[in-house]
């Protein structure tokens, strides 16, 4: 089975604005030639890999491709991602920091409802970040709050968040898809929802059924009268069901079958740019890679365009060993490339001038994680480097040793650099797999984060991101594109950066032409 | 006499059922992770991980979720499955009568078949026709089940002709067995597996029968060969391929995991790769006791069929 678990961090609760953000997009859209103009009626079937039998609609414990998909077309969270991953107003109409950041005003959209045609108010987003906040029960997002000390309602319209450190990237904290609203007294059996749509059945594991919500602020604008998620164990079984027109679009292909599938004169493909990194991690606390030299070593071996070739069959584009690609900061540091002669000679120096073996935990992660592995390991022997691949389940990966691996893998969807950092570059992150925790660069980023405007951030940005890219513990060797596919007369799915599939799974703004 | 044999069996198959439940018990605690850890995948974090083995129950000895459940087992009630919540029993309800429903159609077409073509081969041994149909079986029974599925699906419903569904997708709630062209590839593939042994068998049997004494007697006295190929051939030859019938059947029950993955068909063996991968030891050890429980219960049966078609047997009983 194919990587059931899927994070995504920033590319979050994107059910923005109807059509707004399609247009918004600017590139091309794709598929919307072919489905005519836009038609109201009709069911979207989806096929989606993954999905079992704790399959959830709750609004704030999704896990899975599945889980992500019924979270963004349910719920909206006050601010949400568009196609290029700017952040955008979904149930808020605007949020402001005080002076020092420590203190944020967010104002909803007025006149604004749930399924069930009560009012949201700031006393149900109080209750929602309470419910995700919960010390018994932390939700998903709440290591994304734990600098958010009160949550309190003023007014009508107005909530007020109050922080217990100067934080400048709030905003991103509540655009994500994990921060969803939902009514005071919210019971997940029986969801009240926020979204575009609402529930009307749903198996777990098997199949969801979404209806337009007729109390959605964009309501007008939705064209589906239906849609239908069905969950598949693998690829084939996706893959065979959409060339027997049994379901219209399916989420993510294999990428070594997109040019099979778009040699189908009925199929669409949909190629999205993404920020989606698939890294190797390497312990700067751990032997041999506690040395900088070595660590310098191993990304000077990896031939990257080989690797995106071999690995993502050319859908990617080149990394730097820097995340963040589609950060407005994203540095230029000049490419990193093969350099077989450089690595042998810094591993000389380190102590391996006989090269050395490391053991190298792989999984079936993501799409793309075993075969990079294996490729990496043939790059390394060039340079003396002997690559034991051990192959673990990703139950195994994920178990008790998850985070402790001394070099293994990891993937990442679309981030920016702050939060990414935030995410997994902090002695606090959740998930440091890489063990970074340096005094000055954490002294850098918390006078950073107190920032709210990225442009004034850009320089301490550089400090950082020079220091992950001299020194740092990943190996990030390309992004991942994001390729779906879906029948011809399926029209408004655009190319989206987020990484999520079938535009970020934005189903509000999908229609059904002529079959 | 026959009854107490019956017995026997049954007190024994009893026993084979709890070993097979310590088996599967002992082999899940052998996998690393943990329900929790599967469940929550990437996501597990501490926190995460500590609020869901609270609710899941998991943070009793795995020695007291065995008893728990093996007690559970007595009235009836197969525990609680750690990834839903909810009974194993819901669970697995609807998918139990999915796979069958699947298994019930391909015995109820192969075995007839099977016994009626290796009839027709052993009669025309030696023919064309004959040669052909071994040639034929001795293909598929060497093609395993996803071969087999894969190229029904590549000839009726993606590249070939596209006439018939490639993936089972009745929505929930609904018996599968409401849209029956859904059915149509999953339970001829398992067709496919399963008859050519039976027809092998069969041919193989029946014509050790044909060239016995007995059969050339009844031929001698004049008794017309319709009724000695149905009176005494068969019957005769029964006994044996109902073991084959039985080891094919029993294979039916954990053969069905391959094709019902194949066609994203609803039934238990979905179930049990998802529960395997979640590590959800109550429902693996459900299905594993009902896999078990048919290959008790089929194997009851052919030894009683072998029993009844052997006259020997049936007069000392």
């Amino acid at each position: 089975m194919r990587t059931p678990n899927r994070r995504q961090a920033l590319g979050a609760g994107l059910a923005v604005a109807g059509v707004a953000g399609l247009s918004a997009c600017g590139g091309g859209e794709v598929g919307a030639a072919d489905a005519g103009d836009p038609v109201k009626g009709g069911t979207l079937r989806v096929g989606v890999t993954g999905g079992n039998s704790a399959d959830t609609v709750d609004a704030h414990i999704p896990v899975n491709n599945g889980d992500v998909c019924r979270s963004v077309n349910l719920y909206n969270a006050l601010f949400g991602w568009d196609d290029d991953s700017q952040v955008v107003p979904l149930l808020a109409e605007s949020i402001e920091a005080n002076s020092d950041s420590t203190v944020w005003t967010c104002t909803l959209k007025e006149g604004i409802k749930f399924s069930d045609g009560k009012p949201i108010t700031p006393e149900d987003v109080v209750f929602t970040f309470e419910r995700i906040n919960d010390p018994d029960d932390p939700k998903t997002a709440a290591a994304n709050f734990s600098m958010l000390d009160k949550v309190v309602a003023k007014g009508d319209r107005a909530v007020e968040f109050r922080l217990n450190e100067a934080n400048g990237l709030f905003k991103d904290a509540v655009a994500e898809y994990t921060a969803g609203i939902v009514p005071v007294g919210y019971d997940p059996k029986d969801p009240v929802c926020s979204g575009p749509f609402k529930l009307k059945s749903f198996t777990a594991a098997q199949s969801t059924v979404l209806v337009p919500n007729e109390y959605y602020f964009d309501h007008d604008k939705l064209y589906l009268d239906e849609v239908e998620v069905l969950n598949f164990n693998d690829d084939d079984a996706l893959i065979n069901a959409l060339l027997s027109t049994q379901v219209d679009a399916i989420a993510g292909i294999p990428l070594a079958l997109v040019e099979v599938i778009g040699a189908d004169e009925r199929m669409t493909i949909l190629n999205s740019k993404t920020g989606m990194w698939l890294p190797f991690t390497m312990r700067v606390d751990k032997k041999p890679f506690d040395d900088v030299k070595v660590r310098q070593a191993f990304r000077l071996v990896v031939d990257r365009p080989q690797m995106i070739e071999q690995v993502l069959s050319g859908y990617g584009t080149l990394g730097n060993d820097m995340f963040g690609p589609l950060s407005e900061n994203y540095p230029k540091f000049p490419q990193r490339k093969q350099d077989i002669d450089k690595a042998k000679k810094l591993l000389a120096e380190a102590g391996y001038p006989d090269g050395l073996e490391v053991e190298l935990v792989t999984a079936p992660i993501q799409s793309g994680a075993v075969e990079s592995a294996q490729v990496f390991a043939q790059q390394a022997a060039d340079a003396g480097i002997t690559v034991k691949i051990r192959k673990v389940d990703a139950t195994t990966f994920f178990g008790d040793e998850y985070l402790q691996w001394d070099f293994a893998q990891d993937f990442w969807y679309t981030r920016d650099f702050m939060p990414q950092v935030i995410a997994c570059s902090l002695a606090e992150s959740p998930f440091n797999e890489t063990h970074w925790d340096d005094p000055q660069f954490n002294k850098v980023f918390a006078k950073a984060r107190a920032i709210p405007d990225a442009g004034e951030r850009r320089d301490l940005e550089h400090e950082l991101q020079k220091m992950l890219y001299d020194d740092g513990g990943y190996i990030v060797w390309g992004f991942a594109n994001q390729v779906d596919a879906f029948q011809k007369y399926v029209g408004g799915l655009v190319p989206n950066s987020t990484g999520r599939p079938l535009s970020g799974w934005r189903f509000d703004r999908v229609w059904i032409g002529e079959v | 006499m026959f009854g107490k044999v019956i017995g026997k069996r049954l007190l024994f198959s009893a026993f084979i059922l709890i070993a097979v439940s310590l088996l599967v018990f002992g082999a899940t605690l052998l996998l690393p992770g943990d329900a929790a850890r599967a469940i929550l995948g990437q996501q597990a974090t501490p926190e995460r991980i500590a609020a869901l083995n609270e609710q899941l129950g998991l943070n009793q000895p795995a020695w007291q979720r065995y008893l728990t459940w093996l007690g559970g087992l007595f009235v009836g009630d197969f525990g609680t499955s750690s990834a839903t919540g909810g009974p194993v029993s819901e669970l697995l309800g609807d998918r139990v009568w999915a796979s069958f429903v699947l298994m019930g159609l391909a015995a109820i077409i192969s075995v007839p078949l099977g016994i009626g073509l290796g009839v027709y081969q052993a009669l025309h041994r030696g023919g064309r026709r004959d040669q052909g149909m071994t040639g034929i079986s001795l293909v598929l029974a060497a093609m395993p089940e996803f071969v087999i599925g894969i190229g029904l699906i590549a000839i009726f419903a993606t590249s070939v002709f596209q006439i018939l569904p490639a993936v089972t997708l009745a929505p929930p709630g609904e018996p599968v067995w409401n849209r029956p062209q859904q059915l149509i590839l999953p339970t001829l593939t398992l067709i496919l597996v399963v008859t050519p042994y039976i027809v092998r068998m069969m041919r193989a049997t029946m014509i050790e029968v044909l060239d016995s004494g007995f059969v050339e007697m009844a031929r001698l006295k004049g008794v017309p060969e319709k009724r000695v190929i149905m009176r005494h051939a068969v019957p005769h030859a029964l006994g044996p391929v109902a073991q084959v019938v039985a080891i094919q059947l029993a294979w039916l029950a954990g053969g069905v995991v391959v094709v019902e993955f194949l066609f994203r068909y609803p039934g238990l063996g979905q179930a049990l790769i998802d529960a395997v991968t979640y590590r959800d030891v109550q429902v693996v050890q459900a299905i594993s006791m009902l896999v078990a429980a048919v290959y008790v219960v089929v194997n009851l049966a052919a030894d009683v069929v072998g029993i009844l078609t052997n006259p020997k047997l049936r007069s000392a009983a």
